[in-house]
């Protein structure tokens, strides 16, 4: 991706995260859009300063160690949410599953 | 009857076995509470009478039948939208769930009905939980109960006015950067966040996964406390759930052992968070406390975290890429679907497009593309990869000063309550409000927010109270005991 204000979003960068997101963005939303991101994006220049080289990435909020459950049914799990009340919640469904437009166009 | 302003839990529960009042008479004295009042403060998305009053009249007929009842049995709750309860709305205060009804009853939710609690409704919120003011719901604006013209904090403003204009006992909410601590410091009741993976997040509608902690509001410490009780433990259903330590005795606090052994504890003052910026009103609130908990004979010390200032771009960082993440499933296909916004025969890309598009709100749709941003090939490392090291420094911090200090005592918020439409259109003001409560959350640490000088039983929803002032505690992982156990004998003195 490159840039064309700086080191912020352009209109075209925002448009491929937008595309990237799957949100349809208003191009009337979008100039507010950028100048908030760019002021954010700014604020975010603070972190250059700190020196991280050897500190290690924090990637949750816990240090608990992981925890495994059986998967499936089949496996003694338990039922999935998706055939069980999941369904009720589809906006549309057919036979329990869940009804979808046509993926490939 | 007690009247409801005065009613806490423990009250509730001591009234109830008396046979002062019936838990019907509460849950419904509460409906006619909330459906007089509560068109001036909004704090409520949905109501659930029919439920509550089934509930309420099954706690009676159980005390009737003998059975023993619990703290929390009758007690009537208010609770956040983003948690499910089976067979209610849980729109998350966004247009995309407008049509949502929850499946499932949260993890919490499950316990709470294993004491009997009384769930009276769902609470106003922003989006998702994403801001800090109530205004960013998709359906209407929450007004403080202390002035009508201000905002009660957020994301769980609902809640937490909900609490303060007494259309509830207690209320839960959900924190990930301050969204319980600040708005109960905003409307002068009690907001307590557990250590991270205390309490379960199943049934919880995900923000940022890594920070989500579902937390009490009360009028007091001691509610808190029994609420906590109540919905903290492990269960099978999120992961990140623990049995982190024995809660058996934290509102078990009248015992004159227990104070000396409290009042041992050390309390950490952090330079920086005792700003020039900040609002005279919360700078003397907050010494206002510290004045009464030396009183108490508490020892204090100065201290430094030194990577505070780091926090707040930390976060910004960190949540938004997992918000990104979380939000993709609202997507008009699985949960619900906005009428109108589906035309026949569309592709499935497009009723993405157009769900996503008119569903999500501004500041949802800001945090996803930013989300996005901070995780795309060529800016991970600046900003993804740099905000996880930065976590890991602002962790450090706290550990460091734990080994000085048993407690830490700093402001909830920079101001008192803000003008609604202040902050609105400026995000990083608005991101400003959680300065002071988003360090803790990076950190997974329990903290409570006190009112400086107690619940404000008496503004009630007159509009015309003075504006409440919080202060912070924040306890070692899985040392909630000594928070609380601090929270309990302040408000002693109030």
């Amino acid at each position: 991706m490159s840039s064309s204000s700086g080191d912020g979003i352009g209109k075209k960068e925002l448009e491929h995260l937008a595309q990237l997101s799957r949100i349809e963005i208003d191009p009337k939303e979008a100039d507010k859009l950028i100048t908030d991101l760019d002021a954010i994006l700014d604020h975010f220049k603070e972190l250059q300063a700190l020196d991280t080289a050897n500190v290690a990435p924090m990637t949750g909020g816990t240090d608990l160690t992981n925890v495994f459950r059986a998967d499936g049914e089949d496996d003694g799990g338990r039922e999935s949410t998706n055939r069980g009340a999941g369904v009720d919640a589809f906006p549309e469904s057919k036979d329990g599953y869940l009804k979808v437009p046509p993926v490939f166009e | 009857m007690e009247p409801l302003h005065d009613l806490t839990i423990k009250k509730f529960h001591e009234g109830l076995l008396n046979k002062e009042f019936s838990a019907l008479e509460v849950t419904q004295a509460y409906f006619r509470r909330i459906k007089e009042h509560d068109k001036e403060i909004g704090a409520y998305l949905s109501l659930a009478e029919e439920s509550a009053t089934r509930d309420a009249g099954a706690v009676d007929v159980a005390l009737a039948e003998g059975e023993t009842l619990g703290a929390l049995a009758g007690v009537p709750l208010a609770i956040k939208d983003c948690i499910l309860i089976k067979d209610l709305p849980a729109t998350a205060g966004s247009r995309i769930l407008e049509n949502y009804t929850a499946a499932y009853d949260a993890g919490v939710i499950q316990k709470l009905r294993g004491e009997r609690a009384v769930f009276l409704g769902k609470t106003n919120m922003d989006e998702f939980a994403m801001g800090s003011s109530t205004e960013n719901s998709a359906f209407h604006v929450t007004h403080n109960p202390h002035d009508h013209s201000r905002v009660p904090g957020g994301s769980s403003g609902g809640s937490a006015a909900a609490v303060a204009a007494h259309f509830a006992v207690g209320a839960l909410g959900s924190d990930t950067g301050g969204s319980v601590r600040q708005p109960a410091a905003l409307c002068g009741v009690v907001g307590f966040k557990p250590t991270y993976g205390a309490v379960s997040r199943s049934g919880l509608i995900a923000m940022a996964s890594s920070l989500d902690q579902i937390s009490p509001f009360g009028k007091t410490v001691e509610d808190a406390a029994i609420m906590f009780k109540a919905i903290a433990g492990n269960d099978p259903l999120d992961a990140t759930s623990a049995d982190g330590a024995d809660y058996s005795g934290i509102t078990d606090l009248d015992n004159p052992a227990k104070l000396e052994k409290i009042k041992k504890l050390t309390i950490g003052l952090p330079e920086e968070y005792f700003i020039d910026g900040l609002d005279k009103a919360v700078s003397a609130g907050v010494e206002r406390a510290i004045d009464k908990l030396k009183s108490l004979g508490f020892n204090f010390k100065k201290i430094s975290l030194p990577h505070t200032k780091y926090a707040l771009s930390c976060y910004y960082i960190v949540m938004p890429a997992e918000v990104s993440s979380n939000l993709a499933r609202f997507d008009g296909i699985r949960y619900a679907r906005i009428a109108n916004a589906k035309a026949e025969g569309e592709k499935l890309s497009e009723v993405y497009l157009k769900q996503r598009g008119e569903g999500f709100g501004a500041e949802a749709k800001r945090r996803i593309i930013l989300g996005t941003f901070v995780l795309s090939s060529g800016y991970y490392d600046a900003y993804y990869d740099k905000a996880q090291r930065t976590r890991t420094l602002i962790k450090q911090d706290f550990d460091n000063a734990f080994k000085d200090v048993d407690v830490i005592l700093t402001p909830v918020t920079p101001t008192p309550a803000f003008k609604i439409g202040e902050r609105a259109n400026d995000p990083l003001a608005m991101y400003l409000s959680d300065v002071f409560t988003i360090p803790v959350s990076l950190a997974g640490l329990p903290a409570i927010s006190i009112p400086v000088d107690g619940a404000h039983a008496s503004a009630a929803v007159t509009g015309k109270g003075d504006l409440p002032i919080g202060f912070q505690l924040i306890g070692k992982k899985w040392h909630e005991a000594d928070i609380l156990g601090i929270g309990q004998y302040y408000e002693k003195l109030n």
